[in-house]
């Protein structure tokens, strides 16, 4: 139970990590791949998948 | 192949694989975005229209995979920062560069080390593959040989016992437990281990060897004090000792060591690299670890909606039931030829997709030896292209730009390693 | 120049973000739908005599948490023997769950006690599995021309219950290791734990029921792949062996071919395995094809769920890639459903020639050539 709140707040931090790499990449195409693994990732640490 | 079993899957197979290439190579997509391509127009031919769940509920597929491979850059961005890796290398080279045949060894178990632990080809070559990069490019291994040396020899580790995925994946697909499959993937993989370092790395060492002892090339000793300019201390050493022990001790002894994962595991070890004095900026690192990172953890959000949309469509079944209708003296071809075939959307995938229907094919032999053999071969997936998690990351360690130019060097290794696994299916009820 | 590119990256990315978000939104609308389905799907008429109760009755530490599940208990008016039938310890198995709902809406019990636990595992039934696009849900049509619509979930507790699990398993009660991802499969934590991971306590619960109503015979009802080994089958631990022997016969005899299998010893955690273990149950497990949950499986959908028609399979039979004739397999629900209340009945109907004053007798069950010419439907009240 303790774990799974652990792996709730590593999830959050990657996405925290996801966005910034959003936000720094240049190129557009891949700009659009870190939006892609975000989704999967928002949808975990909401306890919805 | 009658046209009643073709149509429409067939087609569907043709449609989605045509519009990977083309998005791929003509319009220069990411591989992650042609997938997710591929795997929409897949869906709207087959009349699905654009089904937005099941394109991400494939991609959960690999959302514990996605976070290992994020928590294992962010630990070897880390060791980079602290400047363990390079400090490490020096080491290696002085200690054994007159030694080729113990140095060839040594570097061979040194890299397929991670796998054997973690049970990801990736996560080896992205900690021992790039902390072993910089000796064997010094000691004057080409580039590509190196890198092919590194993804080869991460497979083998991600194959050999303890920890072996794939072995588990189909194992689990015919309720075999994950118990006895030790000797045999030893059989499976210490051999080809061998080979392979004494084809690829091998000769370069016993040049270097020859020209004489380290103090004779003054330009390299020049670099090995940059290098070294961090002294490697047991503190500096720390984030190692603390990943071994946190792993290792999970895989070795899962009755009395806490199950933390992986994820947690390369986390926690990545934050004892504050206790080593050196300074660093942990936030920086963990960034340009996601960023390094995000390619591979794309694909694999591609790839599992791709085999999500294969498996609402039929396309999957079509598959693997055309790869079972492989004449009895074909099936071994097959084997392995499409289990590696396969990999170009990830050795895992191959494992579910096709390792367990040719288990259940082979079934009334040795059915661990057999499923460790299938192990094997599948896991030289982890070499094709596009996904080629192994080779790919091995490319960009070693800082070759062009992917294909490993991936020829590691042909006459991988066909070696099929037969090997096919040899060993053969013989199965021999051990 | 550099500023306007710089601006316009961060314009993407913000445009991107909220695309994300949204397609987030769009998936999580339709996930949601398996967490909350609304009052009609999963809905059950229980047959007037059954009492119910929830597993918590048993454990208390399941109260008000997402494992615990509806159990429904009916007694005969003479003394008998105790009937424990599971449907859905794995929910992506559906005619193992509809036998249940069958039996549940159908039995009319005269002699012994009847308890039935439609939803086993209740937490896999709010997920499909990544990969295997299953229809979330399928349904009959009763006569009344009502709806019965069930969700069709997963082999596996979700994630979002049990999250992450380990790297390796460790059977708790036997040490056995076993890939991380059994640690949510109900079928493999028995005989459960108090205070472990959501899915071992399930089956601590149920360990636990057995143990408090004294069940005689526990029946765990699944479907397997057609490429599967055992399917058609009934495994039985070794004590509930010679009532499986009598009734495999008896279903021969009624031109219903069945496999025999013996619980393997060295596989733990099974229900058949511990139940039959940790207390004196006759513990049986049944397995009926399931194409819909295949490897060979092309086109997958609720018309596959339903009808088993599938042409990989076709072929892999033609390839001779099966175990069993696939031509005569019990491929359509309605059989494989059949195939489970009939073995259940006689199951029940023998036990008192194995244990004494266990007899059970339980009336108002559909037969298997009633079912296969009526189809489901006509046996689900509306
Ligand atoms: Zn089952």
């Amino acid at each position: 139970m303790i774990l799974t709140w652990v792996y709730w707040a590593i999830t959050v931090f990657v996405i925290v990590l996801v966005v910034r790499s959003l936000y720094r990449e240049k190129s557009l195409r891949e700009q659009f791949v870190a939006a892609m693994v975000l989704v999967p990732l928002l949808l975990r640490v909401l306890f919805i998948k | 192949m009658t046209v009643e079993w073709f149509w429409p899957e067939g087609f569907y197979t043709l449609v989605m694989v045509g519009v990977f290439a083309l998005a791929s190579f003509a319009f220069r997509q990411p591989i992650a975005v042609a997938l997710a391509i591929a795997a929409i127009v897949g869906a709207l031919i087959s009349g699905n229209g654009v089904p937005v769940d099941h394109l991400i509920e494939g991609a959960f597929g690999y959302l514990d995979t996605i976070l290992i491979i994020v928590c294992a850059m962010i630990f070897m961005k880390t060791v980079q920062h602290i400047g363990l890796m390079e400090s490490a290398a020096a080491w290696m080279i002085r200690r054994f560069r007159v030694l080729p045949f113990r140095l060839t060894m040594g570097i061979t178990a040194l890299l397929m080390l991670p796998g054997m632990i973690t049970g990801s080809s990736s996560a080896a070559v992205l900690t021992a593959g790039a902390i072993v990069t910089p000796t064997l490019l010094r000691l004057g291994v080409p580039p590509v040989k190196a890198a092919a040396a590194i993804a080869l020899a991460a497979i083998y580790g991600m194959t050999a016992p303890p920890i072996n995925i794939p072995a588990m994946i189909i194992g689990g697909g015919i309720d075999m437990p994950y118990v006895g499959f030790g000797i045999p993937l030893l059989i499976c993989t210490v051999p080809l281990a061998i080979f392979t370092g004494m084809l690829l790395v091998y000769p370069s060492l016993k040049q270097s060897a020859a020209i004489g002892p380290g103090g004779e090339d003054k330009e390299l000793e020049v670099e090995l004090d940059r290098m070294a300019r961090v002294r490697l201390t047991p503190r500096l050493m720390l984030p190692f000792l603390v990943l071994v022990v946190l792993l290792g001790g999970e895989r070795l002894f899962p009755q009395i060591a806490p199950s933390l994962g992986m994820p947690l595991a390369f986390l926690l070890a990545a934050a004892s690299g504050l206790l080593t004095g050196q300074k660093w900026n942990p936030m920086e690192a963990a960034t340009e670890a996601v960023q390094a990172a995000l390619p591979v953890a794309g694909i694999l959000v591609g790839v599992g909606m791709f085999i999500q949309i294969m498996t609402l469509t039929g396309v999957r079944g079509f598959f693997v039931v055309s790869a079972l209708a492989l004449p009895a003296w074909l099936l071994y071809v097959g084997i392995a030829t499409s289990l590696p075939l396969f990999g170009a959307v990830s050795a895992y995938g191959s494992a579910t997709v096709l390792g367990v229907p040719f288990l259940l094919a082979l079934l009334g032999r040795d059915e661990i030896v057999v499923g460790s053999a299938l192990s094997l071969i599948a896991g030289l997936g982890d070499l094709m292209p596009p996904t080629a998690l192994a080779g790919l990351f091995a490319a960009q360690v070693v800082g070759v730009k062009n992917y294909f130019k490993v991936l020829k060097v590691c042909l006459l290794p991988a066909v070696v390693t099929a037969a090997w696994g096919i040899l060993i299916i053969i013989g199965a009820d021999w051990f | 120049m550099f500023e306007k590119r710089y601006l316009a990256s961060r314009f993407s990315a913000t445009l991107l973000l909220l695309g994300a978000v949204a397609v987030a939104a769009i998936s999580a609308h339709s996930y949601l739908r398996m967490h909350h389905p609304g009052p009609d799907v999963d809905r059950v008429v229980p047959r007037e005599g059954f009492v119910h109760k929830r597993l918590s009755d048993y454990f208390q530490g399941l109260q008000d948490t997402p494992a615990d599940t509806d159990v429904y208990v009916q007694e005969g008016e003479q003394p008998g023997g105790t009937l424990l039938v599971l449907g859905g310890t794995h929910a992506n198995e559906p005619a193992g769950v509809v036998a249940a709902v069958v039996l549940l809406e159908n039995a009319d019990v005269k002699r012994g006690r009847l308890i039935i636990a439609p939803y086993a595992n209740l937490m896999a039934r709010t997920h499909t599995f990544p990969q295997d696009a299953h229809p979330q849900t399928f349904g009959f049509e009763t006569s009344g021309g009502v709806r019965r619509t069930f969700r069709y979930g997963a082999r596996t507790t979700n994630p979002v219950n049990e999250w992450p699990n380990p790297d390796i398993y460790i059977h708790p009660a036997s040490g056995q290791t076993m890939a991380g991802v059994e640690r949510s499969n109900l079928n493999r934590a028995h005989p459960g734990v108090a205070d472990g991971g959501m899915t071992e306590q399930l089956a601590y619960g149920f360990m636990q029921l057995i143990k408090q109503e004294d069940v005689d015979l526990a029946i765990d009802l699944h479907e397997a792949s057609p490429e599967y080994p055992v399917v058609d089958a009934l495994v039985a631990h070794e004590r509930a062996m010679e009532l499986a022997a009598m009734v495999t016969m008896e279903l021969e005899f009624e031109g219903i071919p069945i496999r025999l299998e013996p619980s393997p010893k060295n596989l733990r955690g099974l229900s058949h395995r511990e139940w039959g273990d940790q207390t004196d149950v006759l513990a049986i497990l049944m397995e009926t094809c399931n194409a819909s949950a295949g490897r060979f499986r092309g086109r997958t959908g609720e018309a596959l769920v339903l009808t088993g028609e599938d042409k990989a399979y076709d072929k892999a039979a033609e390839l001779g890639r099966l175990y069993v004739p696939w031509e005569s397999w019990d491929k359509r629900i309605a059989e494989r459903v059949g195939r489970h209340v009939t073995s259940v009945k006689l199951l029940a109907e023998n036990l008192e020639f194995v244990r004494d004053d266990a007899g059970i007798v339980i009336e108002g069950l559909p037969a298997y050539t009633s079912l296969s010419e009526e189809g489901v439907g006509a046996y689900l009240r509306d």
